[in-house]
């Protein structure tokens, strides 16, 4: 008996670190459904410009060094930089037209910035700076660490910017527009270049958060890192509902937890089995994820 | 006001605008009507840059827009609205004629901020006035996508002219409304041009087009085959054949 309630409380214990670390997932989630929002087409290097944005951050602190919250914001500004970048190179200057043109000129991009992670740090993971990494603070049988809980918090914090920005601003009412009715958007003289150029910044300053929370929570940065957040991050749009900003926050928490418990009871190396059964009985069951996407287009 | 010279556009072996010439004059309701197919609606497409000119000119305002995409002829002063209605339906009614008004009506008046992020105490109130045109100032905070067809006609309107344009595109803004409904579009339109708007107006019911247009141009087969008063235009032979058919020549006339 008493043994089971040691499990049970373990158990918890997992669940709880799972939601967590769950954000950083929502806020790559958030990322593709909002991109692929405006586009109508999915950027499979998002991910990886995140990761990016964090590598760059201790790229510049090992020429001038900073604390840690310095460190999270150059990645930031970085992920930002490469947002854009990505735009012009796999949207602006790729014709839309063509639907597999820009998705693989994402899945290129994302290669090209896998080999230049792996070729400048000869594939060797980086150590990255945490904030409360030796806190720990306890309720009854449970403590939550210090750093899993700034990770939260701040990813909560970028999510509620986001969503202001989104529903409460004109920038974002007007991203809004073009994803309903790009046509009509233009014709109401909402520039559609400049108006994406943006949710790919905005997106990509998103992604540096949430790659420097990464780093922050796992306490290192890999090549390794860039592939599953990939995959997780589009495995998180597609259950909370391709485009829907909701969704991805809800089902971002959700795979975080679903991933720590199986760790739990099965340990690290079969968790993402159970992560892509959770997929499959979602694309199963309920296809369309948790929410339908908001904003229909014509 | 508004000169098109030799305009054409072919899609592929149509040529769905062939060479048309046009004048719309300052401050009247110019009506452009035809068949089905007949180029109207791609005229409309054409001057405000959604589709590229084939060959020939469009001036506004002795201005060059030939080729200037969508919002740089809206920022020009050219507004339109659709024959099949393009609200931002998942956005309110208040958003989508404060969204439309963003673009270029502030833009002088105020900074970046300003344009992104806010709204000026006189934008929002401009917003208000709008809502009470359009007869929605109740559902301001209503999804546009839920109001009925006959206010989502009215809040198209109302959108296109948040952007404070000089010339009004409608397509067929009286398309599936009643016969009061277009009464009072007609009374709309006639206060628009009295406040010193220009309108080109294409339109299939002719009680619209015939009460409330100062001169018609009838299109056939992407050319012109008319042009002049509402009285003139119902008295040419050309006309009658367009829509009728000619007695002659059975079954022709239509594309």
């Amino acid at each position: 008996m008493e043994d089971f309630l040691f499990d049970l409380i373990d158990l918890v214990q997992s669940i709880a670190d799972g939601l967590l670390f769950g954000t950083t997932y929502a806020m790559i989630g958030i990322g593709f459904t909002l991109i692929f929002g405006v586009m109508d087409k999915l950027n499979m290097s998002y991910a990886a410009a995140a990761i990016a944005g964090a590598y760059s951050s201790i790229a510049i602190l090992a020429v001038v060094p900073a604390p840690a919250p310095v460190a999270f914001f150059i990645a930031a500004i970085a992920a930002g930089l490469f947002g854009y970048v990505i735009y012009l190179l796999c949207f602006r200057f790729i014709p839309l037209a063509s639907p597999l043109a820009t998705l693989m000129a994402t899945v290129g991009m994302l290669l090209l910035i896998d080999e230049i992670i792996v070729h400048e740090t000869d594939g060797m993971p980086q150590p990255y700076p945490a904030l409360f990494d030796d806190v720990m603070v306890e309720f009854g049988p449970f403590g939550l660490r210090g750093d899993l809980m700034f990770v939260f918090a701040v990813s909560v914090v970028s999510m509620a910017v986001l969503l202001y920005l989104i529903y409460r601003t004109r920038l974002g009412i007007a991203t809004r527009a073009v994803s309903q009715q790009p046509v009509a958007a233009q014709l109401c003289g909402i520039g559609l270049e400049r108006t994406n150029a943006m949710t790919f910044v905005i997106t990509g300053v998103l992604g540096g958060i949430a790659g420097a929370m990464i780093g922050a929570a796992v306490g290192v940065l890999s090549p390794l890192l860039s592939i599953p957040f990939t995959v997780k991050g589009l495995i998180v749009t597609v259950i909370g509902g391709l485009g829907s900003i909701p969704g991805a926050i809800i089902a971002g928490l959700l795979v975080g937890a679903f991933e720590n418990t199986f760790q739990f009871l099965r340990g690290v190396t079969e968790r993402d089995m159970y992560v892509m059964l959770l997929l499959f009985v979602f694309l199963f069951l309920r296809p369309g994820g948790i929410f339908s996407p908001p904003d229909g287009r014509d | 006001m508004l000169a098109l010279d030799g305009l054409s556009k072919h899609f592929g072996g149509v040529r769905a605008v062939d060479g048309l010439d046009l004048e719309v004059r300052q401050g009247e309701i110019f009506g452009l009507i035809g068949p089905n197919g007949s180029g109207k609606s791609t005229t409309v497409n054409l001057i405000c840059g959604v589709f590229p000119v084939t060959t020939g000119e469009i001036r506004f305002e002795g201005r060059n827009i030939t080729r200037a995409p969508p919002h740089v002829c809206l920022a020009a002063g050219i507004a339109r609205t659709f024959q099949n209605i393009r609200l931002f339906g998942h956005l309110s009614v208040w958003q989508n004629l404060w969204v439309a008004q963003n673009a270029m009506a502030d833009r002088k008046a105020s900074g970046f901020l300003n344009r992104w992020f806010g709204g000026s105490a006189r934008a929002r109130q401009e917003v208000e006035a709008l809502l009470e045109f359009a007869g929605v100032a109740a559902k301001a905070d209503d999804l546009a996508g839920n109001l009925s067809f006959g206010e989502q006609r009215r809040l198209e309107l109302a959108r296109a002219l948040a952007a404070k344009p000089s010339l009004l595109l409608l397509d067929e803004p009286a398309a599936g409304m009643n016969v009061e409904e277009v009464g009072q579009l007609r009374e709309r339109l006639a206060k628009l041009r009295d406040d010193g708007m220009t309108i080109l107006l294409v339109e299939h019911v002719m009680e619209l087009v015939m009460g409330v247009t100062d001169r018609i141009a009838v299109l056939n087969f992407g050319q012109k085959i008319a042009e002049g008063t509402p009285e003139e235009i119902q008295n040419d032979p050309l006309v009658r054949e367009a829509y009728l058919g000619a007695p002659q020549s059975a079954g022709g006339g239509n594309a």
